[in-house]
């Protein structure tokens, strides 16, 4: 067994997701360039999505046998998401 | 050969059998809704943006739900710590509360659909409504597959049943859970916020 006291409380965590979720409502409202703004959330969202991987599904503990299992299939999927790019562009 | 070495893999690491077969359950989850999130940003900036429909969807009762949901994920992870403290009169509190949070959530999702399908955006109302449709919907079914494990396993443990393998249910009970809020946090900016 791991030594979770180590790591921050799952409050302390829900505390930052609930702040992250208003970050990017901010971004969201306030007028920055479209770009800059949806370049902002997804970063946020990828935040979120890793503290919650990390702490609440316990990743933080993790072998490296489960870390392939997960990581395996979201490498693929951006990889055959990527390999589209081109052709929607240069289909525009 | 390669079983061996896969059997030999999860031995070495103590990896409980359940365990193993949800994350490989989740991967293949990945790749469901990866491929539908990458068709719909695909499709999205191939088609420059669908803003003019995205408008109308509402940010403000999506940013409730996430709260829910987030809320939700919160309270399963205190039940698995409940469990492992074996504390089992804490328990079915949490998982109470993670029902009643993603009822909820299926709830206000259910508002939302209703005022949306009243002003006329069905799913075949456009693309962007045929994918806000299947997306959302397909995860709502997620979010109520889970609410109905979560139920099952309040009733073993308020019944004081099976604690050994409600200990480890719990736990696959909240990886699942927590890929449902993870799959919202890039739903919510991707259909509400863009």
């Amino acid at each position: 067994m791991s030594d979770e006291s180590r790591f921050p409380s799952y409050v302390a965590i829900w505390s930052w997701l609930v702040a992250l979720l208003v970050a990017a409502l901010f971004c969201a409202y306030v007028p920055f360039g479209k770009a800059l703004a949806i370049f902002l959330i997804f970063t946020l969202a990828v935040i979120k999505a890793f503290l919650v991987a990390r702490h609440y599904m316990h990743l933080r503990t993790e072998g490296l046998l489960i870390y392939a299992i997960a990581g395996v299939p979201v490498l693929l999927l951006l990889g055959l998401t990527l390999a589209l790019v081109p052709d929607i562009i240069f289909r525009r | 050969m390669t079983t061996v070495s896969i059997e030999a893999a999860r031995v070495g690491e103590r990896i409980p059998s359940g365990k193993l077969a949800m994350w490989w359950f989740l991967a293949s989850e990945i790749m469901t809704f990866g491929g539908l999130l990458a068709a719909f940003v695909l499709r999205r900036f191939a088609a420059g943006g669908w803003e003019d429909q995205a408008a109308h969807v509402s940010t403000r009762i999506a940013a409730f739900n996430t709260l829910l949901l987030v809320s939700s994920s919160l309270t399963l992870v205190q039940a698995h710590a409940a469990v492992k403290a074996d504390q089992r009169n804490r328990v079915a509190p949490y998982l109470l509360c993670t029902i009643v949070l993603g009822l909820a959530f299926l709830a206000v999702k259910g508002y939302e659909y209703s005022g949306e399908i009243a002003h006329g955006f069905t799913p075949s109302a456009g693309p962007f409504w045929s994918f806000y449709y299947g997306l959302t919907g397909l995860h709502a079914l997620h979010v109520l597959a889970g609410v109905i494990v979560n139920a099952a396993l309040y009733v073993l443990v308020i019944r004081g049943r099976l604690w050994p393998r409600v200990q480890q249910r719990v736990e696959y009970a909240g990886l699942y859970w927590h890929f449902v809020d993870i799959v919202w946090i890039f739903l919510f900016p991707l259909v509400y916020l863009s």
